[in-house]
């Protein structure tokens, strides 16, 4: 059995996000980066299916992106993962969706994964495309926002997560492709032999030339704060007026008061 | 009339030959018993406690008679100081007495034991043996009547106490039977110098000769064959803490105190970190459990032990010793516990007053680090957000690494990146850095130094956490990542002196990173305040204010340092009223050992109890010298009720605003 | 410019959700046909084109069969733009549609102008303007961003069909959890600190969370107190919740629980201490005795 978690590295998100210098993506300087979230989860799922199906079982992690995303990679392995794929390539971060599925989809497509597990979304750029564009430029079963997963004899049941806490179980045959969601598991911490032996591991480096022959199809123009928001109202007075201000504002400015 | 004895009286010099064949098998017995529990200590791991051969001699034999360590707790320690000396005095009285017999009489026939000596030792002698007597009721009345909290009783503490009792009474026996038929007939006046002896031989002066010899020797081989009996009861019953305590001061450790073995992360042939079972830990560990007199000392003292978490220090020493001895392949975590294990908060109040040289600490760290390095353990999800934090952003809040600075906007300081020309580099910390109570310490920190002329810098946004907390937890592997970046990067600015304003970066940086290659002094800031102060760099106008102060863990027990900042408190007008625990008895705040950023689940909140005895004072301030604790005791006054009532302030909040003009 | 809009069914009802399409399409000002995997018994009050599927064949989430549809009616009306809601339904079946028209995908629109696109990133602290370079695009909106737009009429109904289900098979559906709080998933928190006084005062707090349809938060020591249970603690030693609406009463700030909530999209704060560290991460601060705003809050919000 043949197992690929697709992982990205992304900003913390505490941070202070200013536009570089094409102002179409962050500036990197005094970004702190670590593994996607969702993509943890799927790190996790995968780790598991992979301790599950024991020998001959074997897992894949692939990340794109320049040199600091072997820090994400090097976790992955530390996790639990068996071999890694590290795709060159200084300048993802202006590829769009169907660029980063292409690049996955020609590095998998002769590989024969039985699945494939991606995070929903990534945090920052936050498309969630490029999973289920992979299925599709694949041609393999999909589905997404999972928060169960059971596999057994070829047979996926997963539960995806709806809106409201609703779940919809569904069952898919490999391969396969599933994205994570927060709720499907809680990552393990790598424990100290792990992360030792993580750091002999070979990870196997493919310039993106060597798997892109795709066109991007949209283009970021820009890359900008929100217009100011509230911006720290300071509101004092009588209780009465304070409470229609509030009202208004909470009118104007969120979604969830109309 | 001639004032000595007989001895051997009505027993005669030919039992010296067998009294010593007995007297040996007992010594051959004893070092049966030991040499059977060699093999148990030696399950654990190899350790050089016997190097500086003299120092530990010398350190061996004050810590055995001066018992300062048994006496500084008063309950049970000056019935046992008191009792030891007593015993003492009454062993060498009777070695004296047996050389006197065998060695100086036949040999260099002379009597030291006569005239004005004897009156002077036959006193002393009976006056030990009385005191004894004494205190072996009081210890029997602790233990038995009176039955402190938490203080077990067990089959040898009745066997013990038993035997102790019936060798004293005996030898008031024998002595009483003696002197009835001799001193008290031919020489009253003598017979007052042994007043014990004198009371028990009113019980013989109605019997006949023949009967009152007879009974003087079945009493004196009974006191005979209970001494043996004592002899041998040692290896085997508590009685081994004569030898295995005196031991562990020989063989307590000369590092500083928290030293902490440093794991070498480049060594990749080892694949067991940390201590899952017996083996893994060392020999000393082990035979900590013999050396354990169960005194409970540090029971009494654990700050998780006292509010209702499941941890006991004397319990885990116990642990060790049941497993060690019975089931050495047993699991040593889940016997000890993961929750006993989490709760301990490292503040040492129990290795501090171990009577006992006992290393509490390090053994519970092992298996922390066991939980973090070999299984991902967490005490809780919390802890485990907050050490990702620490991974990503280098603080446990999450907070982004690039504000770290941003606290210090518009204060007289350096960031060492743009100017590194300095006086001392300010290690500001986590909580200084992005906690806006904690704030104020930093500011106030960098007003006092601006006052006394001291170009300060700071890493700012460079900086990361000390590791400590991490450390604590048990992940060696992020402390030692996280420490590296530290410690290269002040290495690259050639500082001179660090100054922290808290006592856990203080501890790390001064001691853990010397491990790691870092040679630059380390001082916190209430030395570094009370030198300025002593040298005219800084001064203040003094104003009166009333306060209670709050020994951090890691300055007072750890670092020794109590005077200074009260010395500096006081010349800042303050007058201190002193809670009962304090100095070295200071009871924790709850964050030590990685507390900080767990939450405190079980039993009740040591940060109120703490807040309790503050306000027990009278005092309306709290004076703290660490982020940790004033953080706790901000919530602990919330939410114990002291709000109106106590205020907490830190130290250099204090004498920043009593700079004088 | 054309839209073909991609309404949403769950569970045997139509989803209100569907008009935010139509306030999108309105804004954009195109021409809109509607596509439903429904049923004839649940039409929306609409009255352009309809493509109408059976839900009863053709499965609520069967996304290859519904990808089929899709194309197809994609090819009938050829639209500039295929509209979805970026819901679990939407940004699954999306990216299949994209990648067989090949066309660009822009995921979650806030805004649309121009032929450009405002979405959010880095957790909607920054802003992207996306331009697709495709004649056919595929667009996710966010849910709330667009307003509803509820035309009335009823629709021309063009019927859909296919076949085959690939090689998925929807199960079933599993009813919501009834467990006692998902705050890290809940969209409004009201939140309780320490300035409520005491525990008598948690009730007018949750009447507001009612008030407002949001759960109940607390800060740590109103926790510790045990004022409120621990399943509803916020911040780094409980929950770390980012909802589109966050109400702190008589929450001062402690970092720990300023480490936990700062994510949320608004902040809405009220103390009687101006300078509290509340108001660092708040959008609007209120500075005023929590129990006297929140009981009128709730009474206004009441009406």
């Amino acid at each position: 059995m043949k197992l690929l978690v697709c992982i990205k590295q992304v900003p913390d998100l505490e941070s202070r996000f200013k536009p570089n210098s094409e102002g179409v993506w962050y500036n990197e300087t005094d970004l702190a980066f670590r593994m996607n979230e969702y993509d943890e989860y799927a790190v996790e799922q995968a780790v598991q299916l992979r301790e599950k199906m024991g020998d001959g079982c074997e897992l894949t992690v692939l990340s794109i992106g320049p040199d600091r995303v072997v820090e994400a990679i090097k976790k992955s392995l530390a996790m639990g993962c068996d071999n890694a794929v590290h795709v060159q390539d200084s300048a993802a971060s202006s590829k769009d969706p169907w660029q980063i599925a292409s690049i996955i989809s020609a590095y998998a497509k002769d590989k024969g994964f039985d699945v494939i597990f991606t995070g929903m979304q990534s945090q920052d750029r936050g498309s969630a495309q490029v999973g289920v564009t992979v299925a599709e430029q694949l041609g393999i079963a999909c589905t997404t926002t999972v928060v169960g997963f059971v596999y057994d004899n070829g047979t996926i049941t997963a539960r995806r997560e709806l809106e409201g806490g609703i779940k919809a179980a569904v069952k898919l045959n490999t391969p396969a492709l599933v994205t994570c969601q927060l709720g499907l598991n809680i990552p393990r911490y790598p424990t100290l032999p792990n992360i030792m032996k993580a750091k002999k591991k070979e990870i196997v480096a493919i310039p993106v030339a060597d798997l892109l022959n795709e066109a991007p199809l949209a283009a970021t123009t820009s890359f900008h704060p929100p217009a100011k928001k509230g911006g720290g109202i300071v509101l004092e007075g009588d209780v009465g007026e304070l409470v229609d201000k509030v009202i208004a504002i909470l009118k104007d400015k969120t979604a969830v008061l109309r | 009339m001639e004032v000595a004895r007989e001895i051997y009286w009505n027993i005669g010099h030919g039992v010296v030959i067998p009294m010593c064949i007995l007297a040996f098998t007992a010594m051959g017995v004893i070092c049966w018993g030991f040499w059977k529990r060699l093999p148990i200590w030696r399950q654990g791991k190899p350790l050089n406690r016997i190097d500086r051969y003299d120092e530990r001699v010398k350190r061996m034999l004050s810590d055995v008679f001066s018992q300062s360590k048994i006496f500084r707790v008063t309950d049970g320690g000056i019935f046992h100081s008191v009792f030891f000396w007593s015993f003492l005095v009454l062993f060498a009285g009777t070695m004296l007495v047996m050389f006197q017999a065998d060695f100086f009489t036949p040999v260099l026939q002379v009597n030291l034991l006569s005239g004005e000596f004897y009156k002077g030792f036959s006193l002393v002698l009976d006056i030990a043996g009385i005191l004894a007597i004494v205190m072996l009721i009081g210890l029997f009345i602790r233990r038995f009547i009176i039955k402190p909290d938490g203080l077990e009783i067990v089959r040898d503490d009745y066997l013990v106490l038993q035997l102790l009792f019936a060798i004293l009474i005996t030898g008031f026996l024998i002595e009483g039977a003696r002197m009835a038929a001799t001193e008290m007939q031919q020489n009253p006046a003598l017979a007052l110098f042994s007043p014990g002896g004198l009371l028990a031989g009113q019980l013989f002066t109605t019997m006949t000769a023949d009967t009152l010899l007879l009974s003087h020797k079945v009493l004196w081989w009974l006191h005979f064959a209970l001494v043996l009996g004592f002899f041998c009861a040692i290896p085997y019953t508590k009685l081994r803490h004569i030898l295995t305590t005196s031991a562990n001061a020989f063989f307590a450790p000369f590092e500083p105190k928290g030293a902490i073995a440093t794991i070498n992360m480049e060594d990749d042939t080892v694949e067991q970190f940390g201590a899952a079972a017996i083996t893994d830990l060392t020999w000393k560990d082990i035979f900590d459990a013999d050396a354990c007199t169960s005194c409970k000392r540090c029971q009494d003292r654990c700050p998780a032990a006292t509010t209702g978490k499941p941890l006991s220090p004397m319990k885990i020493i116990k642990q060790i010793g049941e497993l060690a001895e019975g089931n050495p392949a047993g699991n040593l975590i889940e016997t000890v516990t993961q929750d006993a294990l989490w709760s301990c908060t490292t503040c040492r109040a129990c290795q501090d007053v171990c009577p006992a040289n006992i290393e509490h600490v390090n053994k519970i760290l092992e298996m922390r680090r066991n939980l973090t390095l070999m299984e991902g353990a967490f005490p809780g999800d919390e802890v485990k957000t907050a050490v990702n934090n620490i991974e990503v952003n280098g603080n446990p809040f999450g907070l982004t690494f690039a504000a770290r600075g941003d606290w210090a906007e518009g204060l007289d300081l350096k960031i060492m990146g743009q100017d590194s020309d300095v006086d001392i580099l300010y290690f500001v910390g986590c909580y200084a850095s992005f906690d806006r109570r904690n704030q104020s310490v930093a500011r106030n920190f960098i007003i006092i130094c601006n006052a006394a002329g001291i170009k300060v810098g700071i890493l700012g946004k460079e900086e990361k956490c000390c590791g400590e907390p991490v450390r604590k937890l048990g992940n060696e592997y992020l402390y030692q990542m996280t420490a590296a970046e530290n410690i290269e990067l002040i290495k690259a600015y050639d500082v001179k002196k660090i100054v922290t304003a808290c006592p856990h970066c203080f501890n790390t940086l001064a001691r853990d990173y010397k491990d790691l290659g870092l040679e630059v002094p380390v001082e916190h800031y209430t030395t570094y305040i009370n030198t300025l102060l002593q040298s005219d760099r800084l001064r203040l106008t003094p104003e009166a204010f009333s306060y209670t102060y709050h020994d951090s863990c890691y300055l007072g027990r750890y670092m020794d340092i109590i005077e200074q900042p009260r010395a500096v408190l006081n010349q800042a007008g303050g007058s201190i009223r002193e809670m009962d625990k304090n100095g070295y008895d200071s009871f924790c705040c709850s964050a030590g050992g990685g507390r900080i950023i767990a939450e405190e689940k079980l039993g009740s909140k040591i940060s109120e109890v703490r807040i309790k005895m503050a306000t027990d004072t009278g005092a309306p301030l709290l004076v703290s010298n660490c982020p940790f604790c004033l953080t706790m005791f901000e919530d602990g006054i919330k939410t114990g009720g002291a709000e109106g009532q106590l205020q907490v302030r830190d130290l250099a909040e204090i004498v920043a605003e009593r700079i004088a003009a | 410019m054309k839209t073909l809009l991609i309404g949403e069914y769950r569970d045997g009802k139509l989803l209100e959700s569907t008009y935010e399409l139509l306030g999108f399409a309105d804004q954009l000002g195109a021409e809109t046909a509607l596509l439903l995997v429904g049923s004839e018994s649940q039409l929306p009050e609409y009255s352009g084109t309809l493509y109408l599927a059976d839900a009863a064949t053709c499965g609520e989430y069967n996304p290859n069969l519904h990808k089929k549809l899709v194309l197809d009616a994609v090819q009938q009306e050829n639209p500039d733009y295929i509209v979805f809601l970026h819901s679990s339904y939407g940004w699954d079946l999306a990216p299949r549609v994209a990648a067989s028209l090949k066309a660009a995908q822009i995921s979650e629109v806030i805004a649309a102008s121009d032929g450009s696109f405002e979405v959010g990133c880095c957790n909607a602290k920054m802003r992207r303007s996306v331009k697709p370079a495709t004649g056919k695009t595929v667009i996710t909106i966010q849910a709330g961003a667009f307003p509803v737009l509820q035309p009335g009429g009823s629709p021309t109904i063009k019927k859909l069909t296919a076949t085959g289900s690939g090689s998925l098979e929807f199960v079933g559906y599993e009813p919501a959890e009834k467990k006692d709080v998902d705050l890290a998933k809940a969209e409004i928190i009201v939140s309780a600190g320490r300035g409520i006084g005491k525990k008598d005062n948690v009730p007018v707090i949750r009447a507001l969370a009612t008030a407002l349809g949001g759960e109940l938060g607390a800060s740590r020591p109103v926790v510790d107190a045990g004022w409120v249970e621990h399943s509803h603690q916020v911040g780094t030693t409980g929950q770390t919740v980012s909802p589109k609406l966050y109400v702190a009463c008589g929450i001062s700030g402690a970092i720990q629980h300023l480490a936990g909530m700062k994510k949320s999209d608004f902040i809405l704060a009220i103390n009687k201490d101006k300078d509290a560290p509340i108001g660092e991460v708040a959008d609007v601060l209120v500075v005023a005795d929590v129990m006297q705003f929140v009981p009128a809050l709730t009474a206004k919000l009441a009406k």
